[in-house]
């Protein structure tokens, strides 16, 4: 017979991957509407990141239940408390997508995008975030190891993306929108360093160990 | 039980042990009161000889536990070695007196008077009539009983835990064999006639279970064949959203891994669609919607599995309908594109047939209009030639009969026929090979031919070459058109062979065609079981390949 218990950590690990499942949504809108200005998907990823922050208040208080109600204890106190953080990285994974979409719907359009090797970023950080996601859900500890070693591969993308906006500005090119280009950039970095972080969390609530970076 | 065993078996040496000794110190008190007796008897004798020899002196020197009275005939107290014998009363009324009186001995038991105890009274009459009374407490003998007490609650305590250790063994004994039952083979194992009637009721509920297990074990084998063997994904799920069933179908359009036991469904995936459908469903309603995995156009469907009115779960069928939406959309796009293919030269030839009706054409531009209209309406023949070409390989061929084709003829025919074309392009159109025979409808394969080579001089450069190339392998009949031409950019290659796909849009009529060349060249193909292969190179030239594999057997 399974207990009130099993079922509430049950419904837990579902809200997770329904907020995961925004998450991933929210950032994947931002990010075409980024690179297509697609506006009505940066209208879908600024209302998500309302959503989320509603959803990550609903698990919150799931979570506070559990720990009070229950009181959990050894791997299933790991559970409660490594979802408690990973909301939090979650919400502002929401938070960053609707960022790069208010960017993306406020700044001017020009080839300069184009010089921009954004595309490769954004999926390099919706790639971690899925995973990230994945990792938690299949409980792949392999996986999850592995969004942290892609992390270095996002951080080395931020850099080429640095250096090319700067080597644009110095060539005179629009200057405003080289700025908010290099904010796009790293909302993606942060969006990944997230990503690690759920990942790391992940790695804690199956092992125990917290891997600090 | 064993508890229950132990328990009941030291009760029984409890309550033995505690009544025998209780018996044995009743025995035991009785038998000291007799012998007591039987001593004070003894001593009154002796002191009543010593009496009767000595006299008071006798008495005065008597030493003893036991109280000595010397009663007058009359009942007066003569001596008493406890009490003051004038204070005492009268005795004669006394009944171990009255008895001694008599008979010469008394015994009686009563409470003393002055002693106020269970005493016991022995009397014996002297010579002279007097009477000797000793006196012995009762106490006396309870003394002698409490001495034995110790030794006989070490006993009892000894004897308890033997009876513990005994009880203990004899319970493991009793216990043993059921806790060794062989509860699957009830029936071999030999143990009490009063289980057998347990065991064989077990027995025959084991072979219920097993039989019962045999036909769940079948069914669900004939689920699982039903579904694993339905190229539709299948999932079925609890109310909680868990899921109790999959089938492989499921997975691979998912792109899941095998879900671990009660996961739920939303493990497998996690999309706004999916979560949508599985959610409507739980809730009781059907729904039906479309979402993309990996590529896959998938359709989903959740039926909601409904007990008593309230929704017990959900079966969600994923379908892969992508090549139906390819199918429809190239269709869709077809007409789209043969509608206005059709409309663009009739509205040429409808603009300057007005034109000329209104009169608004000089008589000596006439021939230059009728000539633009002949042209155009060329066009729209071959256009709708090439429609109902297109049209028959869809359908299959048409019925045509298959014949022997050499196709190093077939491409000579085709040589001749584009001779004046390519010249008027100055291209150099030449044929070489072996001969190669395969099976195949002439007038489709001519086409094929007749549209690689007419592309080839179309989109050539000035001064090019087209090669066609006929080559007879072991396994299979290549025919290559190669030219030296604009070629295909790397993007384009893909969709050339779509209907009505034109890499250059701006140009294409000027150059004319029907757009429709290569989609023939590639539903003949297929109808040859023939494979295309296309090389490009922009700028460089581009090469077609027909491979016609030689037919089995």
């Amino acid at each position: 017979m399974r207990n009130v218990f099993h079922e509430q950590l049950d419904q837990l690990n579902v809200e997770l991957i329904k907020m995961g499942a925004m998450c991933e949504e929210a950032i994947s809108a931002a990010t075409k509407a980024y690179l297509e200005g697609d506006k009505e998907l940066g209208q879908r990823a600024v209302t998500l990141e309302q959503d989320i922050d509603h959803k990550e208040r609903d698990i919150e208080s799931q979570c506070m239940n559990l720990l009070l109600r229950q009181q959990p204890v050894a791997s299933d106190l790991r559970t409660v408390s490594a979802a408690m953080r990973m909301i939090s990285d979650m919400e502002r994974i929401g938070d960053q997508a609707s960022d790069i979409a208010e960017i993306a719907r406020d700044m001017k359009r020009s080839s300069v995008i184009q010089e921009v090797p954004m595309e490769a970023m954004a999926l390099a950080a919706i790639k971690m975030v899925t995973d990230s996601v994945d990792s938690f859900v299949q409980g792949d500890l392999e996986l999850a190891h592995s969004v942290i070693v892609q992390d270095d591969g996002v951080d080395q993308l931020f850099l080429d993306i640095r250096a090319k906006l700067i080597h644009l500005i110095a060539q005179g090119k629009d200057g405003e929108l080289c700025l908010d280009l290099m904010m796009v950039a790293k909302y993606f970095e942060r969006i990944g360093d997230h990503a690690c972080n759920i990942a790391q969390w992940v790695e804690y609530a199956l092992t125990g160990e917290y891997e600090d970076d | 039980m064993a508890k229950k065993i132990f328990r009941s078996t030291m009760a029984v040496g409890l309550w033995v042990l505690l009544l025998s000794a209780a018996l044995f110190m009743g025995m035991l008190y009785q038998y000291f009161t007799d012998r007591f007796t039987r001593e004070l008897e003894a001593e009154a004798w002796l002191v009543a000889r010593g009496v009767e020899s000595m006299g008071m002196d006798y008495l005065d020197g008597l030493q003893t536990e036991n109280r000595v009275t010397w009663v007058a005939e009359d009942g007066t107290v003569l001596y008493d070695n406890m009490a003051d014998e004038s204070s005492m009363e009268n005795h004669a009324d006394r009944e171990e007196i009255q008895e001694a009186l008599r008979s010469s001995q008394g015994t009686a038991r009563r409470e003393s008077a002055t002693l106020s105890q269970l005493t016991i009274y022995v009397a014996h009459r002297l010579e002279d009539g007097t009477v000797i009374r000793l006196a012995g407490s009762q106490s006396t003998v309870m003394h002698l009983l409490l001495a034995m007490a110790p030794p006989i609650v070490l006993i009892l305590i000894v004897t308890l835990l033997f009876a513990a250790a005994l009880s203990s063994r004899l319970t493991k004994r009793l216990i043993r064999p059921i806790l060794e039952l062989d509860l699957e083979h009830p029936e071999e194992s030999e143990v009490y006639d009063e289980l057998s009637p347990l065991l064989t009721r077990i027995r025959r509920q084991n072979d219920t279970i097993q039989e019962q297990m045999d036909q769940l074990r079948q069914q669900r084998q004939e689920f699982t064949a039903l579904t694993e063997n339905m190229s539709e994904g299948f999932l079925l799920l609890d109310a909680k959203g868990r899921v109790l069933s999959y089938n492989s179908g499921a997975l691979r359009l998912l792109g899941a891994a095998p879900p671990p036991e009660e996961a739920n469904v939303l493990t497998l995936d996690r999309g706004d669609t999916f979560q949508q459908v599985v959610g409507q469903a739980l809730d009781g309603r059907r729904s039906q919607l479309q979402m993309e995995r990996g590529g896959r156009v998938i359709q989903l469907l959740g039926d909601p599995v409904l007990r008593d009115g309230q929704p017990a779960g959900a079966v969600l069928v994923l379908l892969d309908i992508t090549e139906r939406e390819q199918g429809e959309r190239m269709r869709r796009e077809f007409t789209a594109n043969v509608s206005h293919e059709l409309k663009t030269p009739l509205t040429s030839i409808s603009g300057m047939a007005e034109i000329m009706k209104d009169g608004f054409v000089k008589p000596e531009d006439i021939q230059g209009f009728a000539a633009d209209i002949y042209k155009e309406s060329q066009r729209l023949i071959r256009l709708v030639e090439d429609i109902i070409h297109l049209s028959r390989l869809d359908e299959g061929g048409g019925g045509l009969e298959q014949q022997e084709i050499d196709l190093l003829d077939l491409a000579h025919t085709v040589e001749d026929r584009l001779q004046a074309l390519a010249s008027q392009d100055q291209v150099t159109l030449s044929v070489e090979g072996d001969h190669a025979l395969i099976r195949g409808l002439p007038s489709i394969v001519e086409e094929m031919v007749y549209n690689l080579c007419d592309n080839a001089i179309k989109y050539n450069r000035p001064e090019g070459a087209v090669t066609v190339r006929v080559a007879d392998g072991p396994d299979a009949v290549t025919l290559s058109v190669e030219d030296t031409g604009i070629g295909i950019p790397e993007e384009d290659q893909e969709r050339v062979f779509e209907r009505f796909y034109r890499v250059d849009k701006s140009h294409s009529k000027a150059i004319g065609g029907t757009g429709l060349g290569l989609s023939i060249v590639k539903h003949g193909a297929a109808l040859h079981s023939a494979r295309v292969e296309l090389d490009s190179v922009s700028g460089k030239g581009t090469t077609v390949r027909l491979i016609f594999p030689r037919e089995q057997g």
